[in-house]
């Protein structure tokens, strides 16, 4: 290897300089002399590659540097290997993805996928992982699935584009089409070469994530492979590393098999039990070498988690869970963290947690590990291992280590110590003592959250009350009163002081007094929150009103805003001569509704959907056992959200058969969590408002909002999406997408909508700031009629993690209509004749409309529903006032113009509608007749 | 396993060689490495090689002066992450005879080939110390070979043989004042 001068020379003056100012000097004295270099057109391959390299090596030490990409683009494109090599490095260090130069790179990995020479065919596979775009993705994924599959193909080729392909999968799902071959790569796990094997297992896993039906098959490769190398011993002396036999297979095997449940076949399942035990067995004596010892438990590690995803032998597990009881006193700082780590897992599954709690007292002294990491395992293992009866002496020792925890560590100890009191409280004075300790321990290191649930709990439970308002009368009394405790306390006394009014001590002027000493030396917002407790007590205890009034009186002239205006207007109403104004507005707040904690939420965060997926999450069984269905259900659900709308009102009876046969064929629906079902319904009602609303939000979620404004000029229209980032942090790699599904059973579908980017728009950001909006626009025209509405994909990245959404969007053949106003006479000659007639259909409905209660406003609703879709309405038509008729004519550009006549009977008495359509095209009829049914079924 | 990022620091906060394995914008790739490093150079030894950064677990070593870091995924076996390291300054300190600080800053390109042929798409592709030494050196034979074909080639080659001692001299120099210690016969041991 011959190292070339010029870069050793330029390195080594780099290195020979003293100060920062003196580097970035010479730096920009050889960007200088690169840029001009570059010009020459002169330039030999030998020089270009030299300049290439240091433009590398000045972008390694940090320097920005924003040219010469088109010099690697060249180096790439050489004959050379070594230019080429380096030419491929340089691309995927110094160009971006959705650089332009992107696509001539395409070109010549293109050709170099297809060369003679393997090195070639190694390095465009290398340069396709390494700066992965959806051109190649569409493009080249064919290709290199041929070179795994092909048998002509060395193993070095095999295994980097099963590795390739994995990376291409990951980034770009759709553009792979993976379903289609998923299945095709699982016979190369048995591949005899080690490192075949373990890139294609690598890539099994991911996919197997993903579609568990077609990779089923990969299961039993796996047990058979970790067999033969664990009890036969059939590997190749390359691959042992330190004395362990290719660790790094056993784990990948070990791990891929954690996303398949139990293999049903007897003998299979004896095998795999087999080499678990074996595995366990091994680990019971302690290897010297610090290697081998890493590498051996490791795989220990991994075959215990094993172990408790198949939760087939619990025997198994009590036996891991002693070994796992010597790996937490170790004194190697590496095996103590895995050992809580793992006993976290374990924690999460085993059905008594008996065989823990013994170790209860070591977990209990890592707290004070010497290394943070070994602390916060050793918390969320408390966490996971927490149950009623340990609960009390678990949530004491966190408090206890909560005043001497690092900052770090502090808020996720508050928030768990605030869930475990909740969720294992069985006395009301040991939930309230704690909390009330808590807040004042760290509530410097919590979100606003914590407090929030405290009041939420007390004012849920009625038993409460009484105790929290004598612990919140000690606190304020108390000489140190933690900000936190303080709105706690205050608005606890605000709500509830009465109930203790008469005790000795805690009459309302003491509980004022109280309120008053603390008040002065707290943040605005917590004496924004003393004000409210002030104005409630003039209206529970009449007695000490005046004494208020001056309370408030001194903040109307206070200097910040809120708490001016909230004095003023409590002193308004106050004073206002009224019997029943007080009482009304300071009624006693009612019982939050039952949801989801927001401290839970908090601890559980999304994840992304191509990278693997956790295999558990710390905490206790129930909350595991849910993640598993989640898990399992997620897939389905993104895909039919719409659908299921329609399919879940039985009264309808022209729902589109296939759609009912959908929804019943789910497994998942039946199996949803209410927070799932409430989404559901939530985009349900979007897209049904959409159906007769052009402009509104299609998707509110928790990360970004998706809204519409919709524009028709049948047959044609103009379709704004609206991207809206919603989370704290910036939102990238966005690309949005819209498309028709293609289903079996309805390819004429595809053709009869065109969807497509709008022209002469600028593409969408980069990235999306928090609270920032982008817009897209696309071009809608429809050929001809059709029943199934387009999708739209978002995908996107936030905090590292890929997400996609699939929508379905609100443009239905119905949406191409116009209203036209025909005479009462014309309307029933045009019904009958269309009755009779055998083209086109009739659709009706009877629909439960439990709306109409509320009399002529619902009729007005449903004037503006049928207004909105796009028909006219023809007055006087119809001898019953509240029915209505009315007229359309969509618009197809190829198939032509269709007349719909709609009618609309309510029935208020009933509280159900008889809808009724007769077009000239039968599709048409059958979406008008969907597309109301949702409407209705979502108001 | 997903290997999320790969970078080597040395204790003076410099980097040496970065690869990432998830798209990130430059900035954020930037800010990332630079809040890691932080909390790698700040770790003392007999803890243990493993810390959390945001949604990532950091799994790092000490060779000599040198840091080797990598972030993985939380789920992640942390062990496994660490003897690939191990395994990857294994086969440096083969290739280079003895590697040192220096090799990879002078030859960082070597480095990173080899790293191209372990570790691909945040996974570890081949584990065999044979293979890849022999994949490396193929490699350079074709260079070789390439070099000696080209037209005006012998005098070039005699020049570039002359930089290899300069080279050579260089490291033989900083050998002796700076950093005589190699990476793998340092491995801190604990």
């Amino acid at each position: 290897m011959a190292p070339m001068k010029g870069l050793t020379v330029f390195v080594a003056d780099l290195r020979k300089c003293r100060s920062h100012e003196e580097e970035e000097r010479r730096v920009n004295k050889e960007l200088a002399n690169i840029r001009v270099k570059f010009k020459e057109h002169s330039l030999n391959s030998y020089n270009r590659k030299k300049y290439v390299c240091k433009l590398m090596y000045m972008s390694l030490l940090g320097y920005d540097v924003n040219f010469g990409h088109k010099e690697a683009v060249e180096l790439a494109n050489s004959a050379k290997y070594s230019e080429k090599q380096i030419g491929y490095l340089a691309v995927s260090l110094l160009i971006s993805e959705d650089s332009g130069f992107m696509r001539s790179v395409l070109v010549s990995l293109r050709r170099d996928i297809h060369d003679t020479n393997e090195f070639n065919v190694c390095l465009a596979l290398c340069a396709i992982t390494n700066v992965p775009t959806r051109e190649i993705a569409e493009a080249l994924t064919e290709d290199i699935l041929m070179q795994l599959l092909s048998p002509a193909s060395s193993m070095f080729i095999k295994k980097k584009a099963a590795l390739c392909l994995l990376r291409l999968f990951r980034r770009f799902p759709e553009q792979t089409r993976a379903r289609t071959w998923a299945a095709r790569v699982i016979p190369y796990m048995g591949h005899r070469d080690v490192g075949v094997t373990l890139s294609v297992t690598s890539l099994a896993t991911a996919l197997a994530q993903q579609f568990p039906e077609e990779m089923r098959k990969a299961a039993s490769f796996a047990v058979r492979r970790l067999k033969s190398l664990v009890i036969d011993r059939e590997f190749s002396v390359d691959y042992v590393y330190y004395k362990v036999p290719a660790p790094w297979l056993q784990i990948k095997l070990l791990r891929l098999l954690q996303y398949f449940p139990a293999p049903s076949s007897a003998d299979l399942r004896g095998q795999l039990l087999n080499t678990l035990r074996h595995i366990i067995d091994v680990s019971q004596d302690v290897p010297r070498e610090l290697q081998q010892m890493n590498a051996q438990y490791s795989i220990l590690f991994e075959a215990i988690n094993l172990g408790i995803h198949l939760d087939i032998d619990q025997g198994l597990m009590h036996e891991s869970a002693m070994l796992l009881g010597r790996f937490i006193t170790s004194r190697e700082t590496n095996v103590r963290y895995l050992g809580l780590e793992t006993m976290s897992h374990l924690a999460a599954y085993i059905d008594s947690l008996a065989p823990l709690k013994r170790y209860q007292g070591v977990i209990i002294q890592s707290l004070r590990d010497r290394d943070v990491s070994v602390r916060r395992r050793a918390l969320d293992l408390l966490y996971s291992m927490c149950d009623v009866d340990s609960a009390k002496p678990i949530v004491s020792e966190l408090l206890r280590h909560m005043a001497t925890a690092d900052l770090a560590l502090r808020e996720e100890m508050a928030l768990k110590v605030a869930i475990l009191t909740e969720k294992y409280a069985t006395e009301y004075s040991w939930y309230v003592d704690v909390m009330m300790r808590l807040v004042s321990l760290a509530g410097d290191h919590m979100g606003d959250e914590v407090w929030h649930r405290i009041v939420q709990v007390i004012l849920g439970n009625e038993e409460l009350q009484m105790y929290a308002c004598k612990i919140s009368l000690q606190t304020l009394k108390a000489p140190v009163c933690h900000e936190s405790a303080f709105k706690v306390s205050a608005y606890v006394l605000g709500e509830f002081g009465h109930l203790i009014a008469n005790a000795s001590d805690s009459a309302p002027i003491d509980q004022l007094k109280a309120l008053q000493s603390k008040m002065s030396a707290t943040s605005l917002s917590a004496r924004a929150v003393a004000l409210t407790t002030i104005a409630k007590f003039i209206n529970l205890f009449p007695e000490i009103k005046t004494l208020c009034l001056r309370v408030l009186d001194r903040y109307r002239s206070a200097l910040d805003a809120e708490l001016q205006q909230r004095a003023c207007e409590y002193y308004a109403l106050a004073t206002v001569e009224s019997q029943d104004l007080m009482p009304t507005v300071f009624e006693e707040m009612p019982p939050f509704p039952e949801r989801q904690s927001a401290l839970m939420s908090r601890l559980l965060k999304q994840e992304g959907n191509t990278e693997d997926q956790r295999t558990w999450i710390p905490g206790g069984r129930d909350i595991n056992r849910k993640h598993r269905e989640q898990n399992s259900s997620q897939q389905d659900l993104q895909e039919d959200i719409p659908e299921s709308a329609a399919a879940t009102d039985p009264s309808f009876s022209e729902v589109p058969k296939e759609l009912d046969e959908q929804a019943a064929a789910d497994p998942a629906a039946s199996a949803l969590t209410p927070e799932e079902q409430e989404r559901i319904a939530k985009s349900r009602k979007h897209y049904a408002r959409l159906l007769w609303e052009n402009d509104g939000i299609l998707y509110d979620g928790d990360e970004i909002q998706v809204g519409l404004m919709a524009q028709y000029k049948p047959p044609a229209g103009r379709i704004g999406v609206f991207l809206g980032n919603k989370s704290a942090a910036a939102i990238y790699e966005i690309s949005v997408h819209a498309f028709i599904k293609q289903s079996e059973s309805k390819s004429v579908d595809c053709s009869a909508l065109e969807i497509q980017l709008s022209s002469n728009q600028s593409s969408l950001p980069e990235s999306l700031m928090p609270m920032a909006q982008s817009r897209i626009y696309f071009d809608v025209k429809c050929k001809q009629m059709y029943s199934t509405p387009p999708t739209l994909r978002i995908s996107y990245t936030l905090a590292g993690a890929p997400s996609v959404l699939e929508l379905q969007l609100p443009v239905t053949a119905a949406h191409f209509m116009d209203p036209v106003t025909i005479s009462v006479n014309d309307f029933f000659a045009r019904w009958k004749q269309l009755g009779e007639a055998t083209v086109g259909g009739e659709s009706q409905a009877v629909l439960k409309t439990p709306f109409l209660s509320s009399g002529t406003d619902a009729i007005q609703w449903l004037r503006s529903v049928v207004g909105g879709m796009g028909f006219a309405l023809i007055q006087g038509a119809d001898p019953v006032p509240d029915n209505l008729v009315a007229v359309g004519i969509a618009t197809a550009e190829d198939a032509g113009r269709f007349g719909c006549l709609l009618r609309v009977e309510p029935k208020i008495s009933h509280r159900m509608t008889r809808v009724t359509i007769r077009a000239t095209n039968e599709t048409l009829a059958k979406v008008v007749a969907t597309n109301i049914g949702m409407v209705f079924a979502s108001h | 396993m997903t290997i999320k990022y790969i970078f080597l620091v040395s204790r003076q906060a410099k980097i040496r060689l970065v690869k990432w394995y998830t798209m990130l914008s430059q900035k954020e790739k930037a800010k990332t490495m630079k809040e890691v490093s932080q909390l790698v150079l700040a770790r003392k030894p007999k803890q243990c090689n493993f810390i959390e950064h945001r949604d990532t677990k950091v799994v790092y070593r000490k060779y000599a002066s040198l840091y080797f870091v990598a972030g993985i995924g939380l789920d992640d076996n942390e062990l496994l992450m660490l003897e690939i390291i191990h395994r990857y300054v294994e086969v440096l300190d083969r290739y280079f005879g003895n590697v040192c600080e220096l090799d990879l800053i002078f030859q960082f390109q070597k480095a990173y080939f080899i790293l191209d042929e372990m570790i691909m798409a945040g996974e570890l592709q081949e584990s065999s110390k044979k293979t890849v030494l022999r994949v490396i050196a193929q490699q350079d034979e074709t260079e070789a070979v390439e070099n000696s074909e080209r037209g005006w080639g012998d005098i070039k080659y005699v020049f570039a043989n002359l930089t290899h001692a300069i080279y050579i001299i260089a490291r033989i120099h900083i050998y002796v004042f700076l950093m005589y210690s190699t990476l793998a016969n340092l491995v801190d041991t604990y």
